[in-house]
């Protein structure tokens, strides 16, 4: 699929920007939201991303909460204060390079 | 259809066969396979438990759980080095920088009283001297985890990974390359360099081996908020 790959990179502000809407998530929920979001073109398997996950706690944009749900641990993620700002940063960059993007292949197109 | 807690349980021996060792991320996966197993006995009635858990494992692709255990890892990995670097940088600040500036100046004294050829075996001795506790406090804490039936991946680190050993043996090379070097051992503004390198290892070496396993409850249960649950 020859958008996947253009999805790929934009994965982590996928991630970031679903928390910003939703609060808190679990991984599974994700997994789905994204597949749903983007009508299966994205086939971002469960082996990519929890790595995304773990990368984005790492670098203090998320935090993680554990909740009891029926017989096992749940594990929440939602966004740090810097996790907030740097969502704003990133769907800014992402909007910009879209607009590029557009310009570059269709020029009289506009975003707005 | 819901999972029971059998079925639960059986999804953590799962993990475990499949390398999965820590029960951090264990917990994250079954969690995920449980709801993925879930939706799928819902859908399809007639499909067996174990039928469903392969469809759900097979989503992780070829390596199974391998790429999500090694991002892990080095996601963790920085965690604890950002654990390490808060209790380091104490060391450079009032009043512990005292600490360091004195530890400098006992080696700078050192260096400076003795005779090159001389020094560089008193200086090794004292390196090899002060590394013994440090060997002899990761050996016990290994014996002390490898008795835990449940482990936490930062808890691992925290007790076992003292790779930092390795770098200790640096201080050794540069102080065979200060020897090899006569005019560079003459100065005393190398000496005085090499002495404050040496004080930052030492402390760096205590903060890894004295002060955070001791720590390890309370920065476990800040890291993990089921730590306390589990």
């Amino acid at each position: 699929m020859g958008n996947a790959k253009l999805y790929k990179g934009s994965l982590n502000t996928i991630i970031l920007k679903l928390l910003e809407e939703q609060g808190k998530m679990y991984g599974y929920e994700i997994t789905q939201k994204v597949k749903e979001l983007t009508k299966g073109e994205l086939q971002i398997t469960e082996g990519a991303l929890y790595p995304a996950l773990h990368k984005l706690e790492a670098e203090g944009l998320l935090d993680v909460e554990v909740a009891k749900v029926e017989n096992r641990l749940r594990k929440y993620y939602k966004l740090t204060e810097a996790g907030v700002k740097e969502t704003k940063d990133r769907l800014a960059e992402l909007e910009e390079f879209i607009r590029s993007m557009q310009h570059l292949v269709n020029p009289n197109w506009s975003i707005n | 259809m819901k999972l029971n807690q059998d079925q639960i349980q059986e999804l953590y021996i799962f993990t475990r066969k499949h390398f999965v060792e820590h029960y951090d991320l264990q917990t994250e996966l079954v969690d995920h396979l449980a709801n993925g197993i879930e939706q799928q006995l819902e859908a399809t009635p007639n499909l067996t438990f174990h039928d469903a858990l392969n469809r759900e494992f097979k989503k992780f692709g070829i390596f199974g759980f391998q790429d999500v255990i090694s991002e892990r890892m080095k996601a963790m990995d920085k965690k604890y080095r950002s654990l390490i670097w808060r209790f380091y940088r104490e060391f450079f600040k009032l009043p512990k920088i005292a600490l360091t500036l004195f530890l400098t100046m006992v080696y700078f004294s050192l260096l400076l009283l003795m005779a090159p050829e001389d020094s560089y075996y008193v200086f090794m001795g004292t390196l090899l001297v002060g590394l013994i506790p440090f060997l002899y406090k990761s050996w016990q804490y290994k014996k002390r985890l490898n008795k835990k039936a449940r482990k936490w991946m930062l808890e691992e680190m925290i007790f076992t990974q003292m790779g930092w050993f390795n770098i200790g043996l640096l201080p050794m090379h540069i102080f065979n390359l200060s020897i090899n070097s006569d005019g560079l051992y003459l100065n005393q503004w190398f000496l005085l360099g090499l002495s404050f390198f040496i004080a930052c290892f030492f402390i760096l070496f205590y903060v890894v081996v004295y002060i955070i396993p001791p720590k390890a409850e309370e920065l476990l249960a800040e890291t993990y908020p089921e730590y306390k649950m589990a």
